[in-house]
């Protein structure tokens, strides 16, 4: 059996709503879109509304790695 | 029957040069007659038969994921060719077309990946092609609002599938969509499972965003009226099945409840007739059924459609000619 991804962080792009817009910068949220608000969020972001259910995906992982490349 | 009756006709071996047409290549096929070469071959036949006859109504079936994996320009041109009259696709077909369509893309794949690692990329696979998730959730957002426009201007009143079709390609630019093509020819795209696909989860993107008074409304049933009349009002009837599955027997029973049977009939598919799902069922059990006419000019490609469909396609333009015009047939009806 897999070892489920560890939780690195409260970030968007591990939240259950989230889904890839532009890998791995970017994701769109579900939640917010239903509600006729902003729905492009960066994948490092975080909102009032994350939940902490992991996708097992490398969003949040990748966004980390080009974001410490620019630096 | 004697037995030199079995005896009539010897395969003749087929000859290939360098420069060979496809039209060339089918004859030679022909020639042999034999296994999936003569197959294919009176399936070319038959359909520039189809295309021929005025008096014809040509469907064209479309199922199995022959969109994302090369197909969509074949279909969409012989849509503007006036080579079919109508198509009955899975809505899946038309959401790859509009993945397309909103600036996506399909890529080249392996079937032999690790397919964790690929969810973990957000990234699909379609047996040896994969998809990006993005594409798809720019596609959705499109959508979604494109499903918002529709549904304002139709006040509650439901639509039918081909006519939602019809008013998602009004507003599509890409020359290459079947969606487009099939709006600027005229030809009605019916999706008969519409909601067993991204359709469906748009609807409920849609839904989770629109007023209650302001929500899209199709008509399942209304597409039945249309097909039948569509049917009722031709000469003659062909169809030309990818795959199988639902767009198939919607079109098959279209042409039982109409008691006409059809006149042409061409199945490409993978599919075995031993489970008793309809699209490994021989073109002989349709016959049973009042769907196809036993004097009918038919044949059953056990192929890959998405080698199959384009030979047809080819041979078809080659022997026609590039200055060959057809005219939509319900179109003449009406006058």
């Amino acid at each position: 059996m897999r070892k489920p991804l560890s939780l690195k962080g409260k970030y968007c792009g591990n939240c259950h709503y989230h889904n890839s817009y532009n890998y791995p910068d970017q994701i769109f949220c579900m939640y917010h879109y239903v509600r006729h608000e902003n729905h492009i969020y960066p994948t490092l972001s975080v909102c009032e509304h994350w939940e902490p259910d992991t996708q097992e995906c490398y969003c949040v992982e990748e966004a980390q790695k080009k974001q410490e490349a620019k630096r | 029957m004697r037995r030199e009756d079995f005896l009539y006709e010897h395969v003749n071996h087929m000859k290939l040069k360098p420069t060979m047409t496809i039209n060339q290549l089918i004859q030679e096929f022909s020639k042999s007659g034999c296994f999936g070469a003569g197959r294919v071959a009176t399936a070319c036949d038959i359909f520039e038969k189809m295309v021929r006859d005025e008096q014809c109504t040509v469907f064209l079936t479309v199922a199995g994921a022959v969109v994302p994996a090369g197909l969509r320009s074949v279909i969409a041109d012989v849509i503007r060719k006036r080579f079919v009259d109508v198509v009955v696709s899975t809505g899946a077909n038309l959401v790859h077309d509009l993945i397309e369509a909103f600036g996506g893309h399909h890529y080249k794949g392996h079937w032999l990946v690790d397919d964790f690692l690929l969810y973990k990329y957000h990234l699909y696979r379609i047996y040896d092609l994969f998809v990006p998730e993005e594409d798809y959730v720019k596609m959705d957002e499109q959508l979604a609002s494109i499903y918002d426009e529709i549904a304002k201007e139709n006040k509650g009143q439901g639509i039918a599938s081909h006519e939602f079709v019809w008013e998602i390609g009004k507003r599509i630019k890409d020359p290459q969509s079947i969606t487009r093509a099939a709006y600027e020819a005229n030809v009605p795209i019916f999706l008969p499972a519409i909601r067993d696909s991204e359709f469906g989860f748009v609807y409920l993107l849609h839904s989770q965003r629109a007023k209650q008074n302001e929500l899209l409304k199709l008509n399942a049933f209304e597409e039945v009226r249309k097909l039948t009349e569509i049917m009722s009002d031709s000469d003659r009837i062909g169809m030309v099945v990818i795959g199988g599955g639902v767009p198939r027997n919607t079109v098959q029973h279209a042409a039982a409840t109409t008691r006409k049977g059809m006149d042409y009939a061409i199945i490409i598919t993978m599919d075995r007739p031993e489970t008793g799902g309809l699209s490994g069922s021989t073109l002989e059990e349709t016959v049973s059924w009042g769907k196809v006419k036993g004097s009918a000019a038919k044949v059953m490609v056990i192929a890959d459609a998405l080698i199959v469909f384009p030979l047809i396609v080819a041979c078809t333009l080659e022997r026609v000619g590039e200055n060959f015009v057809r005219t939509h047939v319900i179109e003449k009806n009406r006058g």
